[in-house]
């Protein structure tokens, strides 16, 4: 699925964002391996919805741009799961070969995956371009 | 940058974050484990998304001029579904199962009427919000829930009225059964107090198996909360265990067996008085058989205590022990000399050990820091666990045989069970 298709059926597109749901999301998501309903007879029944409630969603607009990367710092972030140092090392790598004039700063940061990391983030304001977040392993 | 792996889950849970749009990159999956030259080549190569140079990608990601889209601000609410759905039974089946409402196997259909008794077997009212649960802390927004919801799910999973409260109990607490994470992790949850032979709970033979409605439904409708109520357990973005677990059909529920264990109950344990009913939750890795080990085949008393170290000795540090003993264990444990669980807890802190070299190799085994680090080396032995509080105990079983079985998971925390009816 790309990701006009799978923003589409967040209801996120351009289009209709006003619709957006991650509800919709996991409904629709689900009804995509759907086997085939049955029609079957019978009296009808009357059941209720066992989901929860998910929270609203703010919208956060995005960071500006640079407009270019030519004598910029760049942050290489990792979350700390395993590989993710180095191919952060791999990336700053890439950056000497082909992009000489751009500084890398490799950091891992606090806490688990999910935990922010304040001082980091100050951090990148001040002294930073930019940021690269690697997450996966 | 995001490998292809968690495409899903990444795009999915940015928007659900506010940030629809987000400029993500994806990298083959994984990077663990491979070399700096494959890894190199993955920069050199597409984004297996959108089919074009990876770094060209990063570079517009960081370059490109903001869309009207990507610059939005505003607040979205998402449409909670219709609060009933009306078909035949056999389609409503159909239609609970294809929109991930179920363990995919055939539930009980959740009627007004069945609600309705479930909601008597509490004294809260049904819209009172029970808590807020996510399928993992700090990784996805929270849901919140009322007693109603819960009552559905209950129902849904088999659930008879009189064991609601223990499942608003669970849901107070906001923990998910099947947190999301790549390990296929497991929960547990030790019930303690008269609400075990009140619901009829089997604590006895085959405890946690498939022999008992109580401790098959509760369970059974705690992972139906955990996809329900907080929008987890879909493979792929809301649950990523690689393998999965069988455990996650119906966790590990685990009543006490207070009356033939020679030891303080667990609750007690936690601070709660004998005649309060609790539920105590564990988290972790997996479960495991004890039998065979070292020390087992000592005559006349095996020597349990060695058993139980030797088994543990593998485990990962990031989570700690819970040892499920069968009584006929825990009065052996006492012959030997181990007057309580605390006990045995110490013995096990200062006799389970590792050397240093072997911690270095291992996975989510973190070394000693700060100024118990100090004059480490590779030979040094310390020990699997710094505090013996790593160790907890549950005796439970039927005394068919003096087995142990013991899983790699750690204590969260206990909640009354009584507030709740």
């Amino acid at each position: 699925m790309n990701r006009r298709n799978l923003l589409g059926l967040l209801g996120m597109s351009p289009v209709a964002l006003a619709g957006a749901s991650a509800l919709q999301a996991s409904d629709k998501k689900t009804d995509q391996t759907k086997k085939g309903t049955t029609q079957t007879g019978g009296p009808k029944l009357e059941v209720l919805n066992p989901r929860g409630l998910p929270p609203p969603i703010t919208l956060v607009p995005m960071a500006k741009r640079l407009d270019t990367l030519d004598g910029k710092t760049v942050y290489l972030i990792s979350d700390g799961f395993p590989g993710a140092d180095t191919f952060l090392n791999q990336i700053s790598i890439w950056f000497k070969k082909n992009m000489p004039s751009v500084t890398t700063v490799y950091r891992l940061k606090a806490g688990g995956f999910a935990d922010d990391d304040p001082k980091l983030m100050a951090e990148i304001k001040e002294k930073g371009n930019a940021a690269i977040m690697a997450i996966g392993h | 940058m995001v490998t292809i792996a968690f495409k899903d889950l990444a795009l999915t849970n940015a928007a659900k974050r506010g940030m629809p749009h987000e400029r993500i990159c994806f990298t083959p999956h994984p990077v663990w484990g491979k070399t700096d030259e494959q890894m190199y080549a993955y920069l050199e190569g597409n984004d297996p998304v959108s089919g074009k140079p990876l770094m060209k990608e990063v570079i517009g990601a960081l370059t490109d001029p903001l869309t009207a889209d990507e610059s939005k601000s505003g607040t979205i609410t998402p449409p909670t579904g219709a609060p009933t759905f009306i078909d035949t039974a056999d389609n409503l089946q159909q239609q609970f199962l294809d929109n991930g409402m179920t363990d995919f196997m055939p539930i009980i259909l959740p009627t007004r009427e069945r609600v309705d008794a479930m909601l008597k077997a509490t004294s809260h009212k049904p819209d009172e919000v029970v808590g807020k649960m996510t399928p993992a802390q700090g990784a996805f927004p929270a849901w919140s829930f009322t007693v109603e919801q819960v009552a559905v799910n209950a129902v849904m999973a088999g659930a008879l009225p009189d064991y609601f409260p223990i499942l608003l109990a669970i849901g107070s607490t906001g923990i998910s059964a099947l947190f999301s994470s790549t390990n296929s992790l497991v929960s547990a949850a030790i019930i303690n107090g008269p609400i075990r032979d009140k619901l009829q709970m089997n604590y006895g033979i085959g405890a946690m198996g498939p022999f008992n409605q109580a401790n098959a439904t509760i369970g059974r409708a705690w992972t139906l909360m955990s996809k329900n109520l907080d929008g987890g357990g879909i493979a792929g973005e809301t649950y990523m265990g690689s393998q999965g677990n069988v455990i996650n059909y119906n966790n590990l529920i685990i009543p006490e067996n207070e009356k033939d264990s020679p030891w303080t109950p667990f609750h007690v344990q936690k601070g709660f008085k004998p005649e309060e009913n609790v539920i105590s939750f564990f988290f972790g890795f997996n479960i495991t058989q004890g039998q065979g080990a070292k020390g087992l085949g000592m005559k006349p008393i095996p020597h349990y205590h060695e058993a139980m170290s030797a088994n543990v000795a593998p485990f990962a540090s990031l989570f700690g022990a819970l040892f499920i003993l069968d009584p006929l264990v825990a009065h052996g444990l006492g012959d030997l000399g181990f007057k309580t669980k605390e006990d045995i807890a110490n013995w096990l802190q200062k006799n389970t050990t590792v050397t240093v070299k072997d911690v270095k190799t291992m996975l989510f085994s973190g070394l000693p820091r700060g100024p118990e680090a100090a004059g480490l080396t590779d030979d040094s032995v310390i020990p699997k666990w710094p505090k013996a509080d790593a160790y907890n105990f549950v005796v439970c079983g039927g005394q068919t045989n003096p087995y142990h079985q013991l899983a790699n998971m750690s204590y969260r925390l206990s909640v009354s069970i009584d507030k709740w009816t």
